[in-house]
């Protein structure tokens, strides 16, 4: 079984495609696109097949849509305030809710300074088919952690799912090109959307429509792009 | 089911691009000869209270004539494609959601269904949303010398006393869907099935190719 | 005494809340027996009955009833002048209205799919099958020729509208009475003689039988609207008495083997030898009255 699976392991597999077990049942965690159905695995997204020791497998889809997962880190706009929760636009199927309380340091009478059409940086403590998808600020000692309300003169912008993740990888090969360009502030949210600061509106510019057009690119298209931007930008 | 070896499987040239469209979640073009569509998919999204399903996503289908506007027959191909990707997506994992899927005709030369059918499988594919099996159309016409031509043109498909059309399911190759025009015998019936079921093989290949492609710059 | 007949109530009760609580379970555990809710076999059709001549205003008309499901057609014939593509042909046009009487799942207002898709069915029916050949229906080669405009109503809707609405078509059609109609040479005026009048030729006897799906394999025929609502998928069988195919209509839903298929075709042409016995006896027993 593990090892029909880790056989296509970097290999494009589609939808209907079906592991079954041969021997045994072994113990293995099914990521994303993967489905356990009785005996066998079903794919159920098209991407690349990836496994991570000992034995995780997921697939590496570029999907564009955001379906809120608990624990993930995203970039939320806040559209409406209702009694106790912030409403907040995510991207996925419908609003999350976001508690005041939620906050660092927030208490019933020292209410955060929260304004509709804020960016909050924050965390899925909810999130499954069946509930209204809830976020956080604070992680589980109570501090911000980097997470809240952010995002003065900035720039917010949407790329695929799948372009995310790889910036958000340790040791990142695009974020790494980025850097040596001119120094700038980078917000990556789970849910596809980026926000950037530099130090002037254009190199802002520069950055997202960098970011935007190397969705598609080999590793020497990109640098080769990038190092011919950093030139004229210099 | 015998079918004669000498009726090779002739389909015509096909061609697929995924996420061509910037907007759309998921987005494909598919080409079968001179007969084209363009199909893109939104989703999972909020859904009206009105059409809110409570155990899955509610699936919506608009198919876009090339002129005018779409009449009864687009709503009955809306209905055919709606029902079979329905059955092809795993719409459980997304209860209370709205998917639309949007196929605009660019040229209609024949075996329009069945376009409308493998540009829908594509996009949905390219949104990423869960599906259990592939699916995709095949056209078959039986002209008036009783043989079997797949994937006709729209001449073809004139002069031919019966046409069908199938969509068969990538996982026991079966038929999902099945649409026909004219009269024939049930012999002549069970062998086009027999055609589209070894024709699907082939269209299903193209899918992975294409697919294939799609993700060379990310392997 | 009293107690054999309260646990009778006490047990209805527990089915009638079985049924609203889990309808697909309270399906299969029947399906399992090999019989429905209604005490049908699994391939077993409803009674139908059919009556001929229902509306005296209209040139042809039948009221069909399959188990609870009604459906009335009328035919109203009117003079027209032919298509430019096909002068020798006449108009036949279909229309399916499910108005919000027959059942509450339809909203008023304009038709919407369920109906859209039903009349485009019965318009490829008459196409595939050729019940009526268009060119039977042009008086003059350019200049004249009659439109059928064929209304299709459901009056009550318990699901298999496409069986209902497609013998309701056929046993208007043989119904359908028109007027002779002839071109006056001098004045190019047409001319009806309301006097003599004539039946349609019907050369083909298209016959529907509607199959769901249950669980990807258990195939019921002649669903009632609620097996129609849980059943995976469903399926539409046209034959003619040659034992042709005229359409094989299955908009999607899961899918079906060889063997299935050709299963629920040797049912369709059962089922159409039964249609066209009934046919038969309603039209002679509407004959002697006249």
């Amino acid at each position: 079984m593990a090892d029909c699976l880790k056989d296509k392991v970097g290999e494009v597999l589609l939808p209907g495609d079906v592991f079954s077990f041969e021997s045994k049942p072994e113990k293995l965690i099914c990521g994303p696109g993967l489905r356990r159905n009785g005996d066998e695995i079903l794919v159920c997204k098209s991407g690349i097949l990836r496994h991570k020791q000992p034995n995780m497998y997921w697939i590496d889809s570029q999907q564009r849509r955001y379906v809120p997962a608990k624990g993930e880190s995203v970039i939320g706009i806040v559209t409406a305030k209702s009694g106790d929760v912030f409403k907040v636009d995510v991207g996925g199927s419908e609003l999350a809710s976001l508690s005041y309380l939620a906050f660092e340091g927030a208490t019933k009478r020292n209410r955060p300074n929260v304004q509709v059409g804020d960016l909050v940086y924050s965390q899925f403590i909810i999130a499954n088919k069946d509930m209204e998808p809830e976020l956080v600020c604070i992680d589980s000692c109570g501090r911000a952690n980097g997470m809240g309300v952010f995002g003065a003169g900035g720039l917010l912008f949407k790329v695929s799912l799948g372009l995310v993740r790889r910036l958000l990888a340790p040791q990142s090969e695009i974020v790494r090109d980025l850097e040596k360009m001119f120094p700038f502030e980078m917000v990556v949210g789970l849910n596809g959307r980026v926000w950037v600061k530099a130090s002037s509106t254009q190199r802002a510019l520069i950055v997202a429509n960098l970011l935007e057009s190397c969705e598609n690119m080999t590793a020497q298209q990109r640098q080769a792009l990038f190092r011919r931007v950093s030139d004229g930008a210099s | 089911m015998e079918v004669e070896e000498q009726s090779i499987i002739a389909l015509r040239e096909f061609g697929c691009e995924q996420n061509l469209l910037s907007r759309p979640d998921g987005s494909a073009s598919f080409v079968q000869g001179d007969s084209s569509v363009l199909a893109g998919v939104y989703g999972p999204a909020e859904v009206k209270v009105s059409k809110e399903i409570y155990d899955r996503a509610t699936l919506e289908v608009v198919i876009q004539p090339k002129v005018g506007l779409p009449g009864v027959r687009e709503r009955a191909r809306e209905q055919c494609v709606r029902e079979t990707c329905e059955a092809a997506l795993l719409s459980f994992l997304h209860p209370r959601s709205s998917l639309s899927l949007v196929l605009q005709v660019i040229h209609d030369d024949g075996s329009l269904l069945s376009c409308c059918l493998n540009a829908a499988c594509m996009a949905l594919m390219d949104a990423g949303l869960p599906m259990g099996c592939l699916f995709c159309g095949v056209t078959c016409a039986i002209d008036p010398e009783g043989r079997i031509i797949t994937d006709p043109t729209a001449q073809q498909e004139k002069n031919s006393r019966a046409v069908m059309t199938f969509a068969i399911d990538s996982a026991q190759h079966r038929v999902m869907m099945s649409s026909t025009k004219g009269s024939f015998s049930v012999n002549e019936l069970q062998q086009c099935i027999a055609v589209s079921q070894r024709a699907s093989e082939k269209i299903f290949q193209f899918y992975r190719d294409s697919v294939r492609r799609r993700y060379s710059k990310t392997l | 005494m009293q107690f054999p007949s309260f646990h009778v109530v006490h047990q209805n009760s527990m089915a009638a809340g079985f049924k609203t609580a889990e309808p697909l379970e309270y399906h299969r555990s029947f399906l399992k027996e090999n019989c429905r809710p209604d005490g049908r076999e699994l391939g077993e059709f409803r009674t139908t009955t059919l009556n001929i001549g229902s509306i005296s205003t209209a040139d042809g008309s039948a009221l069909v009833k399959i188990g609870n499901t009604t459906v009335i057609c009328g035919i109203k014939g009117e003079l027209a002048s032919p298509p430019a593509d096909a002068p020798n042909k006449g108009y036949i046009v279909p229309n399916v209205d499910l108005p919000p009487l027959c059942s509450s799942r339809f909203r008023p207002g304009p038709p919407g799919e369920q109906a859209q898709a039903a009349s485009q069915f019965i318009a490829d029916v008459i196409e595939s099958s050729e019940v009526v050949k268009r060119e039977d229906i042009c008086i003059e080669k350019g200049k004249l020729c009659w439109v059928l405009y064929c209304d299709i109503m459901c009056l009550d809707y318990d699901g298999n509208l496409l069986d209902a609405s497609l013998i309701a078509l056929l046993a208007a059609l043989k119904n359908v009475q028109l007027p002779e109609v002839t071109i006056n040479k001098e004045t190019d005026l047409a001319e009806v003689n309301l006097q003599k009048k004539q039946h349609l030729n019907i050369s083909k006897h298209p016959v529907g039988s509607s199959f769901a799906v249950f669980d990807d394999s258990i195939v019921i025929v002649d669903p009632t609207s609620e097996e129609e609502s849980l059943s995976t998928s469903m399926m539409t069988v046209v034959t003619d008495e040659d034992d042709r195919l005229c359409t094989l209509h299955k908009p999607g839903g899961t899918s079906l083997s060889g063997e299935k298929l050709q299963d629920c075709i040797s049912r369709a042409m059962t089922r159409h030898r039964e249609v066209s016995k009934l046919m038969e006896t309603v039209i002679l027993s509407v004959k002697p009255q006249k």
